[in-house]
């Protein structure tokens, strides 16, 4: 019985995986190709493709989704190289890891609006120092955000993509055979007299980078077709081409869905250029690299490295506190005329209306998270359990078999494949929440999965051992070794499930045909409203929500499982 | 909900004929402020006529619509559910078109001639779709601009000085895309203002020819306007409650609205600056009125139009117009009033952010439907895609 569960679970998180992307894949292309029952189009034909290309501004859409997601995540990379070359095997690296981490759940939508609020001509930076430092007594009429070149959107992306990635790596730098060969050789290079920053570029990173090639990927992938950013701070005329693909989507003409549709295929296109250039251009760093290694500098580019990495923490830390003083200041703030630095009076008005407004979405945003977190949790234990009993007697593996899998959503743009899931719901009359909790279950299932492999990777088998040689079942050994071993692991990625079900925009709004209101889609919402208060006490709101679910996993577990507390 | 308890209540009227002196009135009822102001109505009326008005609380208006349209395919000429319908736009021409409303009763209101329709013609215009005396105005929005007087002492009072005051301080005003209520209505407004062909012809179907000489003098203007505008023109906000925020922040120092009751509610809630003030352009402000219609079946027309002057009595647009009440504008014509009726609408403690009484000059129809669209359409063929 039990195996028989933990072999059909494997298949379920494969079907999951698969079938909502492949079949929303399928009903983006169909309307592509002019078939549309719904407004009685059922020729198939290249109608809807050529409209696209009549489209004048066109390329530069597809330009600004390649360079903004391109340069984003070519600065998230080098920030990340700076960052790690410079402090790696030093304190510092510990501080910046728990600084950073929060970031890495603050929704993107949140993070976006929180970034507008600090480039903004009125925020807080140009009020600090006006008039006394520009002459300014009324906000500068040139601003950052909505510039043509996407520059606000490279900042925001970074800001989100920075931290996941030195994330990622630093969790591949912690695994024990890997660091012990790699801290030898960092050794052994720095007493050639090789700079320790030198040291990381040459001997480190080739062995790093193809560890966190496909995160660095996905995000990538993510980066050149993300729609909330681009949304709230990047151009209109052309906006990037996901912006774009979602404006024709809800475009008052019904017909326009047939060129959006279109368009969304061509985002996918668009997103595998990105990755073949990124691809390409690896072949290029990795001969530079290699050069370098043979060139027997001892202080290659460490000046450069230095410098990035002291400007890459500044920055980001300087940004994330400015950003949340200024969220808070402006959620409490009564009249604030420019220039000055605080407002006039404080009052909790902002906060009483908001938290009033936010009784249904809240509740929504509950009702979604909380058993797409569970079920993607529980087939995720099922699964490496599954694995775990497959691989029992064999070599442990470290690479799960089902990772490049768990890649799909991630690779795939969420604009192409979420309207077609959403259409093809439709038809069924499968009603919002059922294909809303699909949608953020196949978003929310790979990064939890990822999360407790890695913790069941570390496992050590010798509990399992001395309890299967005690006689336990494998089921027993399951619910009674494993588990309450793994409750820490178990309970943070619930709470990264959370996180990422709090964070979804796109699979939230169109599955749930804008019925279903979360936090995060109101506080887009709000932040184009007329109230720059209320949306400081959304996007705060978006960002203690999941704050609060870690806290929670940390905490519960420590208080409910912890076997010195059950002893008493 | 709405629906399940309209259709508790249409089982009610069948089962117990209601007496001859209880109206259905089918109006929107998604205002807790709308629906007090309608049981305020229904006392008064009670008191003064012994008719009773019950409020059927409609969650989309079409469905009362649909409802008449079905009862008159079903043959029911004579007897139908629904007495009065609060309606403007496409709901009235729908019901224009079907011939669903009671014609020609309008005029006999003895309070109707207090709106002066002879010079506010939106009191029987509809977009652009004559009344016919189907539906008597109710109350209505215009366009309201507001601006910051802490830098601005004499705001523009008409559409060529606007281009002036854009032109003297760049970037400080902004109008929203064309696909947004406030945007179209901007482009109206400058295109009413401006066009030197005959008014009429907005008010009718929109030809190639008209369209042609409407849109020289208006691309004229605003080509010369955009890079003026905030962000040069180049970014326009998608909606229009982004303004307020704009102004808020002092990035604009003048602005627009539709509903003037909002600008001192944001005041109020620190979302507009204290220094912010409402006024209305001298050329004209766009305006649209809401109207009550009779139905053509409505076995109660005469109880119904009773009703509807009463709606029309100073005292009752008096009481609407309280922003503690309503905040919904009246559609009497002050001049028309007496100083005893005109005090009814006078304010004790008018915001200062508000717009003062009889703030407009000039109210501007809503030119034909069928402009909307063709001015958006030529709006994005001129300045390009923007999303």
């Amino acid at each position: 019985m039990f195996a028989a569960t933990l072999s059909l679970s494997r298949w379920i998180f494969i079907l999951a995986l698969i079938v909502p992307v492949g079949a929303g894949v399928l009903g983006v292309i169909l309307p592509a190709l002019s078939y549309f029952p719904a407004i009685g189009e059922t020729e198939f034909s290249l109608d809807a493709f050529d409209a696209l290309g009549a489209v004048q501004s066109l390329p530069y859409m597809i330009a600004l989704s390649l360079f903004t997601g391109l340069s984003a995540t070519f600065l998230a990379l080098f920030g990340t190289l700076a960052m790690l070359a410079v402090f790696y095997q030093t304190t510092g690296l510990q501080w910046i890891q728990r600084l950073l981490s929060p970031v890495l759940v603050i929704p993107h939508a949140a993070a976006a609006i929180a970034v507008g609020f600090l480039i903004a001509p009125s925020g807080w930076p140009v009020r600090l120092i006006s008039p006394a430092l520009t002459g300014w007594s009324l906000p500068p009429v040139f601003s950052p955000l909505h510039d043509a070149m996407g520059i606000a959107v490279i900042v925001a992306l970074t800001l989100k993509a920075l931290p996941f990635i030195l994330l990622m790596a630093l969790s591949v730098l912690a695994q024990p055979h890997l660091s012990a060969r790699l801290n030898k050789q960092l050794n052994l290079a720095v007493t050639m007299g090789y700079h320790p920053a030198s040291t990381f570029l040459k001997v480190a990173w080739p062995m790093l980078y193809p560890a966190i090639r496909l995160p660095v990927i996905a995000m990538l992938a993510f980066a050149t077709a993300n729609v909330e950013i681009p949304l709230v701070l990047g151009p209109g005329s052309p906006p990037t081409l996901a912006v774009a693909v979602l404006q024709w989507f809800n475009h008052i003409d019904i017909t326009m869905r047939l060129q959006a549709s279109a368009a969304a295929c061509l985002q996918v296109v668009v997103t595998c250029s990105a990755v073949l250039f990124w691809l390409l251009s690896e072949r290029v760093g990795a001969g530079l690299i290699s050069r370098w290694q043979l060139d027997g500098n001892r202080v290659t580019a460490a000046r450069t490295l230095k410098g990035v990495a002291v400007v890459t923490v500044l920055g980001i830390l300087t940004a994330v506190m400015l950003m949340l003083a200024s969220l808070t200041v402006w959620s409490f703030a009564a009249h604030w005329p420019f220039p000055q630095a605080l407002p006039d009076a404080i009052t909790v008005l902002h906060w009483a209306s908001g938290l009033t407004s936010m009784q249904t979405p809240l509740t929504n945003t509950l009702l979604l998270a909380v058993p797409v977190s569970l079920g993607a949790v529980l087939l995720s234990i099922l699964v490496l359990e599954y694995e775990k009993q497959r691989d029992h007697c064999s070599k442990l593996t470290d690479k799960v078999s089902g990772d490049l899998l768990l890649f799909i959503p991630l690779l795939i743009p969420g604009v192409a494949f979420l309207f077609g899931l959403t259409w093809l719901a439709q038809l069924a009359q499968a009603g919002q929440w059922l294909p809303t909790y699909v949608s953020h279950f196949v978003y929310v299932l790979p990064y939890v999965f990822l999360s407790l492999a890695v913790a069941y990777r570390r496992f050590d088998e010798r509990y399992r051992y001395v309890a299967y040689g005690l006689g336990a079942s494998p089921y027993n050994v399951f619910v009674r070794v494993t588990l309450p071993l793994l409750s820490a692991p178990i309970a943070i990625a619930f709470a990264l499930g959370l996180a990422i079900s709090f964070s979804q925009y796109l699979a939230t709004l169109l599955p749930g045909a804008g019925a279903i209101a979360t936090i995060t889609t109101e506080s887009v919402a709000v932040s184009a409203g007329g109230s720059r208060r209320l949306s400081a006490v959304y996007t705060l709101m978006q960002m203690i929500l999941p704050l609060a679910g870690f806290v929670l996993a940390w905490w519960l577990p420590a208080k409910w499982f912890n076997p010195a507390v059950h002893s008493r | 909900m709405i629906r399940w308890i309209s259709g508790l209540l249409i089982i009610n009227g069948l089962i117990w004929p209601t007496h001859a002196e209880t109206l259905q009135f089918y109006a929107w009822g998604g205002s807790p402020q709308v629906n007090q102001y309608l049981e305020w109505v229904s006392e008064q009326t009670q008191q003064q006529f012994d008719i009773t008005v019950n409020h059927v609380k409609l969650a989309d208006t079409s469905d009362a619509v649909s409802r008449v349209l079905a009862e008159k395919a079903a043959g029911n000429h004579s007897n139908g559910n629904v007495d009065l319908i609060w309606i403007n736009g496409e709901n009235f021409a729908a019901m224009d078109k079907h011939g669903l409303l009671h014609k020609n009763w309008v005029s006999e209101l003895a309070h109707f001639t207090l709106t002066n329709p002879t010079r506010n013609r939106n009191m029987t215009m509809d977009f652009g779709i004559p009344t016919n005396g189907q539906e008597a105005p109710w109350g209505k929005a215009a366009m309201v601009f507001y601006f910051n007087q802490r830098y601005l002492s004499r705001p523009p009072a008409n559409a060529s000085a606007l281009l002036a005051f854009a032109r003297q301080h760049p970037g400080r005003f902004a109008y929203p895309l064309p696909t947004d209520y406030l945007g179209i209505s901007f482009i109206k407004y400058i295109a009413l203002t401006l066009s030197t062909i005959e008014k009429e012809q907005l008010y009718q179907p929109v030809t190639e020819s008209a369209l042609d000489a409407v849109t020289v003098p208006l691309f004229d203007y605003l080509d010369k306007l955009h890079p003026y505008l905030w962000q040069q023109g180049e970014f326009f906000v998608r909606q229009a409650s982004r303004l307020q925020q704009l102004f808020a922040d002092n990035s604009l120092l003048l602005s627009f609205s539709f509903t003037a009751a909002e600008i001192p509610a944001a005041v109020s809630r620190y979302d507009l600056p204290l220094s912010t003030r409402t006024y209305a352009m001298q050329d004209g402000s766009l305006s649209n009125v809401h109207f009550i219609g009779i139905t053509y079946n409505s076995a109660h027309k005469s109880d119904a139009m009773k009703v509807v002057n009463f709606l029309l009595s100073p005292q009752a647009q008096a009481k609407k117009q309280r922003v503690s009440v309503w905040g919904d504008e009246t559609v009497l014509d002050m001049t028309r009033l007496t100083q005893d009726q005109q005090k009814l609408f006078a304010v004790d403690n008018r915001h200062p952010s508000s717009l003062p009484p009889a703030g407009h000059h000039v109210l501007l129809a809503e030119p034909h439907t069928s402009w909307t669209d063709a001015l958006r359409k030529a709006w994005f063929a001129r300045y390009g895609e923007h999303l």
